[in-house]
Order: structure tokens, then C-alpha cells, then sequence
């Protein structure tokens, strides 16, 4: 008797019944599929840009320069240092103040993922952390630190930490309870069932908290050089507003829109589809 | 040691705390039997009369009842690790998505602490009783539920169990395959030849499968109130074969006659 199953082909991709008609079909149509949506993706940014003429088109171009303008002037401030400088001065404060947060978040979320009480104990900060405005955290940060480097970093982290908590803790109590029995049952032992079992669990939600954290945390941190800082591209864009030159503000912003979505978008969502190929629908970004 | 049980568990109760004023639910009751070195046995109720509470009390998974529940003449839990091999299949399949399905039964070696040079013999065995052969690098999830059972099975015979405990790890398929997956583990059990605590609902799987059936009654505080020997029973038994569906349907009405009538299930 064999028990070859009926179902290969609706449940195996196509290495196994690579002749079929039916796969290639399906192969096809995933082709089509994936056409498609670079289609509207590319359509979506096109629109986007015709929105902004549209907006130049209508707004004096002292409020809002075209997109071509924005493009020549950044393509000079590119061939110049200082804007270089500036990118890893924000940078560096970028890599501290996230270290900072993803450690702080790491350790409560732990907690209130392991033991009630911690939950019961941090909630009640973190619920204020949340419903507090960044703004006043971030002043209050400059009064207690001084307006310092070290203040601009734990300012911008600050912030972030409550939402990056839940986060983590929420990827702590979706650890899968049966497949822990499981291996308690094959008599694995604690380091097993820890490196084995729980931490590629929780890997997931680690690293969309560590690429949703780094989202925010750019952006608190571009807030922050605007607020008490001298230098990087926060206090530039500050600089320009000040001077009235919004091609220079847009053009900064620009460039650092690219860098982040170029960090964010490939460099970790690469590493996330790579990290977790076994699961059969990936999320798109 | 000619005499020693290979499971035995003496009056165990198991209730489980209720929340603040309540008085808790007595999932268990006074229950005791013992399982012969390589019987099949089976243990027949209806949902919710404690079976699952049972197994994991014997895999150590739970160690809050009272009574006392031995493998090997060793107590069950953690101490027992070294006694027996014990293996579990689940209601569910319970593979871990991320590994692939020869990673998942390599986990079971290295927790069972099989020297990593018989793995490869070993997993290329057991998938072929599965009829897994080609599928040992495929990702859970590529896999129908059927063969995903017959990979968690698979994994539960790599170990080469000395006890086999299985909670109802046929009732999620579908009847087709869980009549293929019955056969087949008989024919692998007839070649390992573990104890097997098989629990089940079902009165035709329990008939076609077990050398003894262990009968309960309704929960809460279920307890056993019959047993039913089918040594007799030759095998290898077939599906056609009209003793089988005569004893399964004496087995039935024994089962009706102790807990009323089979309408909750
Ligand atoms: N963790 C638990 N807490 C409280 N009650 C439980 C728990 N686990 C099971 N029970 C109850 O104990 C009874 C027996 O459960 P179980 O052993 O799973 O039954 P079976 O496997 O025979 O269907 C059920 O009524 C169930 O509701
Ligand atoms: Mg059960």
C-alpha cells in the first residue's frame, strides 16, 4: 500500500512536480502576480511625485520648490562633505540612542513577558510613558542631562521605549506553549528548549520591533538636533527653516529619507525573509 | 524483573484549582491500571474525562496529583529521564515551523542525547515507515496535516521509545487517512514493539488498534469502569475483517452502557 499523498501538488512548491502543466501555470501566475505589484508600486510613487508639483505648482516655490529643483540641489550638497559629516553625526547618535532603547525595551518587555507581577508593575509606566507627549519628555531630558550629546541620545530614546516594550512583550506571550511541552516531553533540557525552542520564536517579533523602533528613533532623533543640538541633519533642516531655504530643508530631508528606507526596507527586511524562509506567506512590505 | 510493568499508576487523582471561591474541576479520579512491557493499550472515553490529564501526568509534563504513576518502576517526572525512553505524539502535530521536518526529528536525538552519528540511519529509517522519504527537507508547512502527523510520528520513533504515549493524534484527519496512519502504525509498532498508551474517543480506532482497552466514563472525575481484552483478536487485523467491526460494535455498547449514550461526542 502506498501512501503516496493525493494532495503533493496543492501543497508543494513547484521543485517536486516541475513537468505539470498545472505548476507552471502557477508559476505564471505568481510572475503575474509579483508584475503587478511593481506596477502599482511604481504607479504609487509616480503619483506621489505628481503630487508634489502639484503642490509647487500651486504654492509659491520659496514654500514649496519643485521636485526637480530639490533633486539639483541635492545632487550639489552631495559632492560636498559637510552634508556627509552631518549624516554620521545623526548616524552615531541614530546607532546610541536605539542601542539604548532596544536594550531598555529588551529587559522590561523580558520581564513583564516572564512574570506577572513585572507585568502588572510596568504597565501602569508604560501606559504613562505612551500617553505622555515626546515633547515634554524630551525637554525634560535637556533640563536634568544639559544640552549634551548624551541628553540628545537618551532624549531620542526615551520616547520610543514604552511602544518597543509592548512590542516585545507581546512576542513573549505568543510563545507557542504546546511545541515548550513538546520538547519538556522528549525531556529536552532548559538550554535546549530556550536556544531551540523560545528563541526562534520570539525572533520575529525581535527583529520587526528592531526595524519599527529604528523607524521611530531616526525620526526622534532628526527631532531632537532640531531642539538642542548644533550639528547633523536635524539641526541643518532647523538651520535652512531658519534661513528661509526650503530646497536645502527638502533636499536634507531627502537624502536622509533614502538612507533610513534603504537601512530599514532592505537591509533588514532582506535579513527577515532570509532569517524566516520557512514561512510559506511572506510579508510584504 | 520478568514481572515489572512497564506503565503502572495507582490511585491518581488530578484536580484542577478553580478560580477564587470555586472548588476546582476533578479531571481525574482514583484511577489505576498498569501496561504490560510491549502491549498495546488503549484508554476509551469520551471528551473531557481526563485523558490528556493522564498522559501528561505519565510524560512528567504535570506533576501535581495525587497518587503515584511509575514507568519502569521509576516514578514519573524529571528523575525518570534516564529510566525510560518516553515518547509523546500529540492530538496536534506539534512540529517546530522554522526547522524542517528531518531538523525536527534531529531535535528529538539530541534531546534523547543519540549520538549525532546515528542520526542520518536513524531519520532515513523512520521517514521511510512513514513513507516520508522525500519529504525529510521540506518545512512543515508545505506539508498536509496527515503528513504532518506522520512526521511527528516519525519523530516519536526516531528515539526508539520504550514507551509510546499518544493523545488522539489521528481525530484531527480526515477518516481516509487516519485509516492508512492506524494501519501503518501498527506495522511499525510490530517492528519496534514499545509499550503504546494510545487514548482515543473513537471505539472502532480503539478495537482495531489496542491489545486491551482501558474504558472511562464522563468527566468530571472520570474514572476507569471497564476493561476489554482483544488479545484474541488476531493480527494483523484488517478494516474488512467482520470480527473487528463486530467486537468494535460489543466494545460500543459496553462504552454506551456506562456513560449513558454517545450523543456529546
Ligand atoms: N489546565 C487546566 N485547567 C483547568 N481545567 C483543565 C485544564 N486542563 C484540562 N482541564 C479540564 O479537565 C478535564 C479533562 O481534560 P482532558 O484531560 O483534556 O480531557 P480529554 O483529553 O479526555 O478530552 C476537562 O473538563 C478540562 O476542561
Ligand atoms: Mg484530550
Amino acid at each position: 500500500m502506498s501512501l503516496q499523498p493525493l494532495s503533493v501538488t496543492r501543497f508543494v512548491p513547484s521543485i517536486l512536480s516541475r513537468k505539470s502543466a498545472e505548476d507552471r501555470a502557477r508559476v505564471s501566475r505568481w510572475f503575474e502576480a509579483h508584475a503587478a505589484d511593481r506596477v502599482i508600486k511604481f504607479a504609487s510613487v509616480l503619483s506621489l511625485l505628481g503630487l508634489w508639483y502639484f503642490g509647487a505648482a500651486l504654492l509659491p516655490a520659496s514654500v514649496m520648490p519643485a521636485p526637480h529643483i530639490v533633486a539639483r540641489v541635492l545632487l550639489h550638497e552631495i559632492t560636498l562633505p559637510r552634508i556627509w559629516i552631518n549624516v554620521a553625526i545623526t548616524m552615531t547618535r541614530i546607532v546610541f540612542a536605539f542601542g539604548l532603547a532596544m536594550s531598555v525595551a529588551l529587559v522590561l518587555g523580558f520581564a513583564m513577558g516572564l512574570s506577572k507581577t513585572a507585568a502588572r508593575f510596568f504597565d501602569v509606566w508604560v501606559v504613562c510613558g505612551l500617553s505622555l507627549p515626546s515633547l515634554v519628555l524630551i525637554l525634560t531630558i535637556f533640563m536634568i542631562v544639559g544640552l549634551n550629546d548624551r541628553a540628545a541620545i537618551i532624549a531620542a530614546a526615551i520616547p520610543v521605549v514604552p511602544i518597543l516594550t509592548i512590542n516585545i512583550w507581546e512576542g513573549i506571550k505568543n510563545v507557542d506553549q504546546k511545541l515548550i511541552d513538546m520538547a519538556k516531553a522528549y525531556h529536552a533540557d532548559r538550554r535546549r528548549i530556550i536556544g531551540s525552542v523560545i528563541a526562534p520564536q520570539i525572533a520575529p517579533t525581535m527583529l520587526a520591533s528592531a526595524r519599527f523602533g529604528l523607524g521611530l528613533i531616526w525620526k526622534m532623533v532628526l527631532f531632537v538636533e532640531l531642539l538642542g543640538r548644533s550639528d547633523g541633519i536635524g539641526y541643518q533642516i532647523e538651520y535652512y527653516y531658519q534661513m528661509f531655504n526650503m530646497s536645502e530643508v527638502l533636499a536634507h530631508a531627502l537624502l536622509f529619507l533614502l538612507i533610513m528606507l534603504f537601512i530599514e526596507i532592505i537591509l533588514l527586511g532582506k535579513l527577515e525573509r532570509r532569517l524566516f524562509r520557512w514561512r510559506p506567506i511572506q510579508r510584504r512590505i | 524483573m520478568a514481572n515489572a510493568a512497564s506503565i503502572e499508576i495507582n490511585q491518581v487523582s488530578k484536580v484542577f484549582p478553580g478560580k477564587g471561591q470555586s472548588a476546582g474541576w476533578r479531571a481525574l479520579d482514583d484511577a489505576t491500571f498498569r501496561v504490560d512491557p510491549g502491549e498495546f493499550v488503549c484508554i476509551l472515553g469520551p471528551s473531557g474525562c481526563g485523558k490528556s490529564t493522564l498522559l501528561n501526568i505519565l510524560s512528567g509534563l504535570d506533576d501535581q496529583f495525587e497518587g503515584t504513576a511509575s514507568i519502569h518502576g521509576r516514578p514519573v517526572g524529571k528523575r525518570n529521564y534516564d529510566a525510560a525512553r518516553i515518547a509523546y505524539v500529540f492530538q496536534e502535530p506539534r512540529l517546530m515551523p522554522w526547522r524542517t521536518v528531518r531538523a525536527n526529528i534531529e531535535f528529538a536525538l539530541s534531546a534523547a542525547n543519540v549520538s549525532s552519528s546515528q542520526w542520518k540511519e536513524r531519520i532515513d529509517r523512520v521517514l521511510a515507515l512513514v513513507e516520508l522519504s522525500d519529504f525529510g527537507d521540506f518545512y512543515p508547512l508545505q506539508l498536509s496535516g496527515g503528513m504532518q502527523q506522520r512526521a511527528s510520528i516519525a519523530r516519536a520513533f526516531a528515539i526508539e521509545p520504550e514507551v509510546l504515549l499518544m493523545d488522539e493524534p489521528f481525530s484531527a484527519l480526515d477518516e481516509l487517512t487516519a485509516r492508512r496512519l492506524r494501519q501503518q502504525l501498527l506495522t511499525i509498532w510490530g517492528t519496534f514493539r514499545s509499550t503504546v498508551l494510545f487514548v482515543t474517543h473513537n471505539a472502532f480506532e480503539a478495537t482495531f488498534l489496542s491489545d486491551r482497552i482501558l474504558m472511562m466514563t464522563k468527566g468530571p472525575g472520570g474514572k476507569f469502569c471497564d476493561e476489554i481484552d482483544l488479545r484474541e483478536l488476531a493480527r494483523p487485523r484488517s478494516y474488512e475483517d467482520v470480527r473487528v467491526f463486530e467486537t468494535s460494535r460489543t466494545v460500543v455498547e459496553r462504552l454506551v452502557s456506562h456513560i449513558g449514550s454517545l450523543d456529546e461526542h
